[in-house]
């Protein structure tokens, strides 16, 4: 075969070497028996509802697409690859409901869901040569685009047995003068499935402040919790450190597909803008793609007029879904949960191999719970924490019964005998 | 990893973009409070324009596939597999060869294709052959990968065509690709076959591969028919770059393909596809409907839709150069063969007071209310990209008033 100049033996510089979710549980699948039809596969790997009728989003939303493609308005590029100023000043708005400030829209840059914000925000720090701490558990595509990009990343912990709390001092012993331009925060958590107090997101916000970096405050899951602690922005903070939030609609309305996602400055301060983030956002933005501009067009309406009616239903299955998950997770020996989830999608549970024969590690357990039992959950090894496994209540509760059944049925079959 | 501070593509004065000079020069216009109507010569998008809009195949394409409630999850990240056989089907309707559905990526517009492109092939050293005058993207993208860029000249005396002699000389065992346009942006230039053949075998000898962005694919009304670079894939890997966005004038959609069109397989080398694979599962791909609309669109779009373009296209190009030909200090090197855009040449020394392509486009925006592209910001100086995809009352109107703009600034003959 000729030689080439370009190839998959040239050293290249962009390698992602880093895991995604997708990545890992598309491994996790082609485990699968395709030859049992008789057990449909219950799927508690990923964050994505929307095939079960349960979670159907609110008929308003698609309508305001339907009338957006319809009315031939916005076929066009938008006006600028920021966003439509009408989108960008409703999710301001919508935002600010939960600030002691108001945001203004240009505070708000749209995105190619969440995904993209994340994309967005770390090619950022790497133009600008800085570093970040992630927490461990993560989610995993913080790390692959770092990779992906030649940044540095260190992991400050989690701490599962006090509700899955940031460790503060870890993150204190990791920073030093060249580390750290920026720590990511997710709340209500992926996958921990917490949600932190205000007390606890205040902390976070003053030792970034005194360690002279900003926050990154993924908030994809913003108002999904169901128990005691409600939802509090980190933009909240955002007088004492600047804030950069992730967000988009794809968790609230169960519209992942949609990709309409935002990246917001909650910096009352202006001192994004004054270090050069905000050009640097506003370059990239210039180049990359952008939302479909008719579903930006549709964005008011989708935030302005969706009613909290919908907005708790979801919640209450959800909230259902997370006991159920919780209750039937606590018969299984082999697993214990620390926390029972109060927000998000997600738990995190911890596997003790050791109770299993022939089990080696949560990879190995995960691969063959595919194979014997048609159920796919994701390994803790993805999101930085080997042995233990995050599981997603969100879907329908009959599926979610049988899929913890049958893993439970799995633990059971390959319990060490005493 | 690299060390140092990572400028690249941040300075805020090198980043050049289309739509940053066309706002800066709206801007002028608004600063003025001028009493004309704003004519925009200067973007490639005819959707605002009531003669240029899609078909009704494609938009109820979409609202069923939205309402039926199957496609609001994610879908696989290198694209719906309907979506990629829709695409390679498309695709192979002018190939010679078969694509597999394996071969097609779907991305946002092909702006992402540009970037994914990009991306796979940039490593440490490396650089890359791009058109000039070309799409500044290209630039912006190469700029945030750290590749070096070389500049091929497009001939303007020889209906643009690539200078393949230039080719031979900037490449080295360090080049990874060569973008050719065609339909050409800015040039409005269709390659011939030919031509097309020569490129390839240039970029064989040197052994790098081609980058294809067909993003005007079949957009095309002169004597030269589109072919498609991967006609040539089994002598040269071409990746081809494509959208629904030109063709089917909507840009706002975000629907675009990066294609591997290399039937010997030099690209279905199984690292390769793993890289190309593990790179889209970090991005985010378009919308699910969107994607699960493209079946139906590509097969169910009916001729006379692609007809009714093509005609308006080739009626504005028509007008554009008869008017300019009435402009003496603009000439035409060639009439536009294809795409929404055209190259043409301002002679300065015929003007009074106007300094260059941008001081010309700046006052012309300022007086006239009319807005054009000038040719730095695709890397030719003292030329002018005018897009004529455009309802024809307005074209007229943009050009007249910018021949009256030219007999204003005209050099005072001498009399003797």
């Amino acid at each position: 075969m000729e030689r080439w100049n370009f190839g998959a033996n040239r050293e290249v510089m962009i390698a992602p070497s880093g895991t995604t979710v997708r990545g890992v549980l598309k491994k996790i699948m082609e485990n699968l028996d395709k030859d049992d039809p008789s057990r449909p596969t219950v799927p508690l790997g990923h964050g994505d509802p929307s095939p079960f009728p349960c979670f159907r989003t609110t008929v308003l939303a698609e309508d305001a697409i339907v009338d957006a493609v319809r009315s031939a308005k916005f076929n066009s590029y938008p006006p600028t690859m920021l966003g439509l100023l009408p989108a960008r000043r409703a999710i301001a708005d919508y935002l600010s409901h939960d600030l002691p400030y108001t945001l203004t829209p240009d505070d708000v840059f749209l995105t190619m869901g969440c995904a993209q914000a994340i994309e967005v925000t770390i090619r950022v720090l790497a133009c600008l040569g800085a570093n970040i701490l992630l927490p461990r558990p993560c989610f995993p595509s913080y790390g692959a685009h770092a990779s992906s990009n030649n940044l540095e990343v260190r992991y400050f912990d989690l701490i599962p047995e006090k509700g899955w709390e940031v460790d503060i001092e870890s993150i204190e012993a990791l920073a030093d003068e060249n580390t750290g331009a920026m720590m990511v925060i997710i709340n209500p958590g992926n996958p921990c499935g917490s949600v932190y107090t205000h007390q606890q997101l205040k902390k976070i916000a003053e030792t970034a402040r005194k360690l002279g970096i900003l926050v990154v405050a993924d908030e994809v899951y913003h108002h999904l919790t169901f128990g005691t602690n409600p939802f509090v922005p980190m933009g909240v903070f955002g007088s004492i450190v600047p804030v950069l939030t992730l967000g988009s609609i794809s968790k609230r309305w169960l519209v992942p597909g949609w990709r309409l996602g935002w990246l917001v400055t909650s910096d009352p301060n202006g001192i994004l803008q004054k270090t050069k983030v905000v050009d640097c956002i506003i370059n990239l933005l210039n180049l990359i793609s952008h939302p479909p501009t008719f579903i930006q067009g549709a964005v008011p309406h989708i935030l302005e007029k969706t009613g909290d009616d919908f907005f708790s239903k979801i919640i209450d299955i959800l909230r259902e879904a997370a006991h159920i998950c919780y209750d039937r997770i606590m018969e299984i020996p082999c697993i214990t949960c620390p926390n029972k989830p109060v927000g998000s999608m997600f738990v995190m549970v911890k596997l003790n191999p050791s109770l299993l024969e022939d089990i080696i590690d949560d990879m190995d357990f995960c691969l063959k719970l595919a194979k014997e039992d048609s159920v796919i959950v994701l390994p803790g090894v993805a999101l930085g924490m080997k042995n233990w496994l995050r599981i997603t209540f969100a879907v329908e509760p009959s599926a979610l019964e049988d899929g913890l059944g049958r893993i439970k049925a799995f633990c059971q079959r390959h319990a060490k005998k005493h | 990893m690299e060390n140092g501070t990572l400028n690249h593509g941040v300075d805020t004065g090198s980043t050049i973009t289309i739509k940053g000079i066309l706002s800066l020069l709206m801007q002028n216009i608004e600063e003025q409070t001028s009493k004309k109507r704003v004519i925009s010569l200067g973007m490639g998008d005819p959707s605002a324009y009531s003669c240029f809009h899609t078909t009704h195949v494609a938009q109820e394409a979409v609202v069923d596939a939205l309402q039926s409630d199957k496609f609001n999850g994610y879908a696989p990240t290198v694209g719906l597999p309907q979506t990629r056989r829709a695409i390679a089907e498309y695709l192979s309707r002018d190939l010679p060869y078969k694509l597999s559905s394996d071969d097609v990526f779907i991305t946002s517009g092909c702006t992402q294709a540009i970037d994914v492109s990009l991306a796979m092939l940039a490593h440490p050293g490396a650089n890359i052959l791009l058109p000039r005058p070309g799409f500044p993207i290209y630039e912006l993208c190469a700029g945030f990968r750290h590749l070096e860029v070389r500049y091929i000249d497009l001939l303007p005396d020889k209906g643009w065509e690539v200078d393949l002699d230039a080719v031979d000389v900037l490449a080295d065992q360090n080049t990874v690709a060569l973008v050719v346009i065609n339909p050409g942006n800015p040039c409005g230039n269709v390659y011939s076959f030919e031509h097309l053949k020569k490129i390839a075998e240039t970029a064989k000898k040197n052994k790098i591969l081609i980058i294809a962005d067909e993003v005007y694919g079949h957009l095309a009304f002169g004597k030269n028919p589109f072919v498609p670079m991967g006609v040539f894939g089994s002598e040269v890997p071409v990746l081809t770059l494509g959208s629904l966005s030109k063709r089917w004038i909507v840009p706002g959609w975000r629907l675009g393909w990066f294609v591997t069109s290399d039937p010997s397989g030099m690209y279905r080398e199984p690292k390769t596809v793993e890289r190309i694979k593990k790179y889209f599962d970090i991005l985010g791909g378009p919308a699910t409907f969107i994607q699960a609309a493209v079946p139906r669109i590509l097969e169910q779009t009916d001729e006379a839709f692609f007809k009714k373009t093509i005609n308006l296209l080739e009626h504005a190009s028509d007008i554009l150069c008869d008017t300019i030909k009435e402009i003496p200090c603009i000439t035409c090197p060639l009439k536009p063969e294809g795409s929404m855009a055209i190259m043409v040449k301002l002679n300065i020394s015929l003007l009074e007071d106007i300094s260059d392509d941008i001081d010309f486009c700046f006052k012309l925006a300022k007086e006239e209310s009319v807005v054009i592209l000038p040719g730095t910001a695709v890397g030719l100086k003292n030329w002018v990209r005018i897009t004529f995809a455009v309802d024809s009352s307005f074209l007229e109107e943009g050009l007249r008033r910018t021949k009256s703009f030219c007999q204003r600034h005209a050099k005072q003959l001498l009399r003797y």
